[in-house]
């Protein structure tokens, strides 16, 4: 990402690489840092916002920036063990060298959430860019209200950040909703779909904002309780996905109507998609 | 701007000219069909047939570019590779074929502060120097017009040359054409009023030899009240998926991205996509929001006819007429859109 | 000679029945000698069918275009036929399929029509440019094709615009049909498809040549596949990305490895139809590679594709006597 070459990746070492589920849907998070000093020390982004990570040989592919902008010596990515990028990803070990490139669209209004409650909803893999703004809340913690994250995944395998929620637990600044889809020996928290957690939890939408990202069947149920639940339109923010490939807005392919959502997106929020005219 | 003339003869002194300075493209004929290719002997220069089979877009935004190269192994050095700025004359480029150029100029030079400018696209644009070639025969699916635009329109070219008997009429249009000229030997005359009158009324009968017409009138608004129009379905019933509209079309963007290797050296290119294509928006979770012929058909039509207009104020398409002329299926765009205004909504 | 009238009736019938969704024949174009695929989907669409020596296009290839997408809860997939127009090329695209398992019979109602070879629209176009109706062309008993302009006839003779596929073809009429429409053509003498044995005359660096000239113009634009009734995987190895067998890059070589892939995976499979020619934006002779193959399957296992649909695909069968003196 030259100033010549929007194309052209930094080189990003991988420091650390955690796993964070495993099984057929793998997820590893990757602490990934610029070689670069300069890069390094210029790089800022918003929660939101997203990063193309390059194998060399293999490809590139868009993800969420799942760290928070407080943390500034490295991003990390979770990604999931999906196609022929991530599985190529989840080959490489601590040391190896990547690139990278961003970041990129748009970002949650952070900024304009000041003093309000946040409800964070999310499923598998979809917690990847929650993590960032529950963070970046977590290290500005005076500036909101109450937090409530509600996360859940098919098994309790595939829950991501197990121990994050565990160290956040300990504190009671914030209060944390898992769920897992079936029954599971050992497992004493709610057990069903995201949509049902977030109806039983029957949160006030008062000065409250919703940010729900997931599988699409589940942020389609997710918004649907939501409003059921009194929260207007422009209190509930989600994100877009579409495939990517230059994620500057010129190759063409994330349409969404006349949106791209690499650019215009990927934060939406659900006044803004709702009448939107596209196939997604 | 200035109006000279060039005797029909004096045609390959001055392309000889050019080729001894500079790079010089123009339209060939190779296997039955117009290419534009390097020219090293003015005589392979065809100006005979109306447009070239690919769209001269590829001169500027090549089918396949290397975007870096990345060394293998461990140290993963990356590489620009370096991009030839130095000038290089396209000539006899019809007025429909460069407007597309000012179409796409947007997407990848940008518009607007803080737009990513594609390197290749730009250094590759501003590196070319347009003489363009009035139509005199505009073909059977020319329609041009219908985009106010004119077969002999001097507004999309450097230099622009109008066939008016035995002597061109140019017209040089830009500074960038100015300062052509001025690096050429004095084989110029200026033009006589006569002679300017002879290329309006060749403009003029150019303009009435189009036949077909497309009314857009209203399509924008048109087309926001009909995404889910069982229209659609119709239209894409006969498509077959293949790829020549969209690569035949001098307003046509999308490009793919791959890392392709040899064993010591790796390449990231990017290369022409199609939208019609089912891989093309095929998620690597198995989904695909345009898993039918109808999404795909129905997305191009909203692209140009009304996206296009609404990120960038304009129609992408030029009126050149190649998606008609070689659709297998004779999926006509110009009747796509007159059923489009038709439509009961 | 197909009278119009009695193909928009058995159209009409077809349409009609419970078991057909829709039939799949031609209409007019919307300029010069074009023709465009027609769907009826009920007996009123039927109207628009018609025939003539400009329905080059084998519709073959939309039983298999047919997207088959997820189905709603509750939802149950349709088993409809599919009526088709047939030539007796695209009823031999029709019994391959059916021969490779790709559709079965029950899965379509076969419209016959006894063809007597169809117009090159390359040809016609080039012989009267800048037609901006639609104009149909007749033939006469007299092996020459009628057509009108502006109030002019013109009578060609039929050798100047015949296709050149169809000037080789051995099978007018169509093999497999549940209506046919007229009377089965006589049999004719077919000529050798000369392309082909012009090439063999060449060396092999001026075929090399030759070959080089025409790939390198290829802009992958896969229409050939797409026209193709044969070409019907459900992913083409093409766009596979693991592995990746073709790259992207659109240069000399990958273009070679998918042209000359391409008719490899037609060998035993091509019925000569000629779609994948007329369908290529940049004039590549892709039948002469499709028939070059054919000869050499012909020769040598004594093979012909789309005749019967009870016989083995040819690369899926196996004789003890099969030549095996090209393995060294």
């Amino acid at each position: 990402m030259t100033d010549e070459n929007p194309y052209q990746p930094w080189i990003a070492k991988i420091i650390s690489i955690k796993e964070e589920a495993s099984g057929e849907r793998a997820i590893k998070t990757f602490r990934l840092e610029f070689q670069d000093e300069e890069v390094k020390k210029k790089f800022t982004f918003l929660p939101g916002q997203c990063i193309m990570v390059s194998v060399f040989g293999t490809g590139e592919s868009m993800f969420a920036i799942s760290s928070s902008p407080t943390q500034k010596d490295y991003i990390e990515v979770s990604v999931m063990r999906y196609g022929k990028l991530t599985k190529a990803l989840h080959l490489k070990e601590e040391g190896e060298l990547v690139g990278a490139r961003g970041p990129y669209g748009n970002s949650f209004k952070i900024d304009e959430w000041k003093g309000k409650d946040i409800l964070f909803l999310g499923g598998g893999i979809g917690q990847a860019p929650l993590r960032s703004v529950i963070n970046y809340c977590k290290d500005n913690r005076k500036d909101y209200g109450k937090i409530d994250i509600v996360y859940g995944a098919r098994t309790s395998l595939d829950l991501c950040y197990k121990d994050e929620f565990a160290e956040m637990s300990k504190k009671d600044d914030l209060s944390i909703h898992l769920s897992i889809d079936v029954e599971e020996e050992g497992w004493d928290q709610f057990v069903g779909f995201v949509p049902d957690n977030l109806k039983r939890l029957n949160p006030s939408p008062k000065n409250t904002i919703a940010i729900t990202c997931g599988p699409p069947i589940m942020i389609k149920f997710v918004i649907q309780n939501l409003l059921e639940l009194g929260f207007k339109e422009d209190q509930v923010y989600t994100t877009l996905e579409m495939r990517m490939k230059c994620g500057i807005g010129i190759c063409g392919r994330c349409n969404i109507g006349n949106l791209y959502v690499c650019k215009d997106g990927p934060v939406f929020s659900y006044d803004q998609i709702k009448d939107i005219q596209g196939d997604m | 701007m200035e109006q000279l003339t060039l005797p029909k003869e004096k045609l390959p002194e001055l392309l000889g000219e050019i080729g001894s300075k500079f790079e010089l493209i123009g339209p060939k004929e190779e296997n039955g069909f117009l290419a534009f290719r390097k020219i090293n002997d003015p005589k392979e220069v065809n100006l005979d047939i109306l447009l070239s089979r690919v769209p001269p877009k590829s001169l500027i935004f090549q089918q396949t570019e290397t975007l870096f190269t990345y060394a293998k192994g461990k140290d993963s050095k990356v590489q620009t590779p370096k991009i030839d700025e130095s000038v290089r004359v396209i000539f006899g480029i019809r007025p429909c074929d460069a407007r597309g150029y000012d179409i796409i100029d947007p997407v990848f030079m940008g518009k607007k502060e803080g737009d990513y400018i594609d390197p290749f696209y730009t250094k590759k644009r501003n590196r070319s120097i347009l003489i363009g070639l009035s139509c005199n025969e505009p073909d059977t699916n020319c329609f041009c017009t219908s985009f106010d635009d004119s077969p002999a329109n001097t507004k999309h070219v450097d230099i622009l040359f109008t066939d008016i008997g035995d002597t061109y009429f140019v017209e040089v249009v830009t500074e960038k054409g100015e300062d052509l000229i001025k690096n050429l030997s004095k084989i110029f005359s200026k033009a006589t009023e006569k002679e300017s009158t002879i290329r309006k009324e060749t403009e003029r009968a150019a303009i009435k030899a189009i036949s077909r017409k497309m009314n857009t009138e209203g399509t924008v608004e048109k087309l926001d009240k009909m995404f889910d129009h069982e229209f659609w379905v119709e239209t894409a019933r006969s498509c077959i998926g293949c790829g020549i509209c969209t690569y035949l079309c001098p307003t046509c963007h999308c490009f793919d991205i791959q890392d392709e290797s040899t064993l010591k050296l790796g390449g990231r290119v990017r290369v022409w996509d199609s939208c019609m294509y089912e891989e093309y928006t095929h998620h690597a979770s198995g989904h695909n929001p345009r898993p039918s012929r109808m999404n795909r058909v129905r997305n191009r039509v909203y692209h140009k006819f009304n996206y296009f207009p609404k990120n960038d104020g304009i129609f992408g398409c030029t009126g050149c007429g190649r998606c008609i002329d070689y659709c297998p299926v004779n999926i006509d765009i110009i009747e796509v859109i007159d059923k489009v205004k038709e439509a009961n909504i | 000679m197909v009278e119009n009238k009695e193909l928009i009736k058995v159209v009409e019938e077809t349409v009609s029945r419970d078991d057909v969704k829709y039939v799949v024949g031609y209409k007019r174009g919307t300029y010069g000698f074009q023709i465009k695929p027609a769907f009826a989907y009920s007996a009123k669409d039927a109207k628009e069918f018609f025939y003539s020596p400009l329905c080059a296009k084998n519709l073959a290839t939309y039983p298999l275009l047919e997207e088959k997408l997820p189905l709603r809860r509750g939802e149950e997939a349709e088993h409809k036929k599919i009526g088709i127009v047939v030539k007796g090329c695209d009823s031999r695209a029709i019994i391959q399929i059916i021969q490779e398992k790709g559709l079965e019979r029950e899965d379509v109602v076969l419209i016959g029509i006894p063809c007597k070879g169809v117009i090159d629209p390359k040809k016609i176009a080039k012989r009267f440019p800048k037609q901006s109706k639609f104009v149909d062309v007749e033939e006469n008993n007299n092996d020459e094709y009628i057509l009108e302009i502006g109030g002019t006839s013109h009578k060609i003779p039929k050798d100047e615009l015949l296709s050149d596929v169809c000037k080789s073809c051995e099978y007018p009429n169509p093999l497999l049909y549940d209506i046919l429409i007229g009377e089965a053509e006589e049999e004719f003498q077919p000529e050798h498809f000369n392309r082909v044995d012009e090439l063999k005359e060449k060396t092999i660096e001026e075929r090399w040549e030759y070959w080089e000239k025409h790939f390198q113009n290829c802009i992958r634009c896969y229409a050939c596949r797409e026209a193709c009734p044969l070409c019907y995987c459900k992913t083409c190895m093409v766009d596979l990305l693991e592995p990746q067998w073709v790259r992207r890059s659109v240069n000399l070589s990958e273009n070679t490895a998918w042209n000359v892939m391409r008719a490899f995976h037609l060998a035993g499979r091509c019925i000569s139809c000629g779609e994948c020619e007329r369908a290529c934006p940049v004039n590549i002779p892709l039948m002469e590679l499709n028939k070059f193959v054919e000869k050499e399957v012909k020769e040598m296992f004594n093979y012909t594709a789309g005749l019967d649909t009870e016989e083995k695909p040819f690369l899926g069968s196996f004789r003890p006597d099969d030549p095996e003196d090209f393995i060294s």
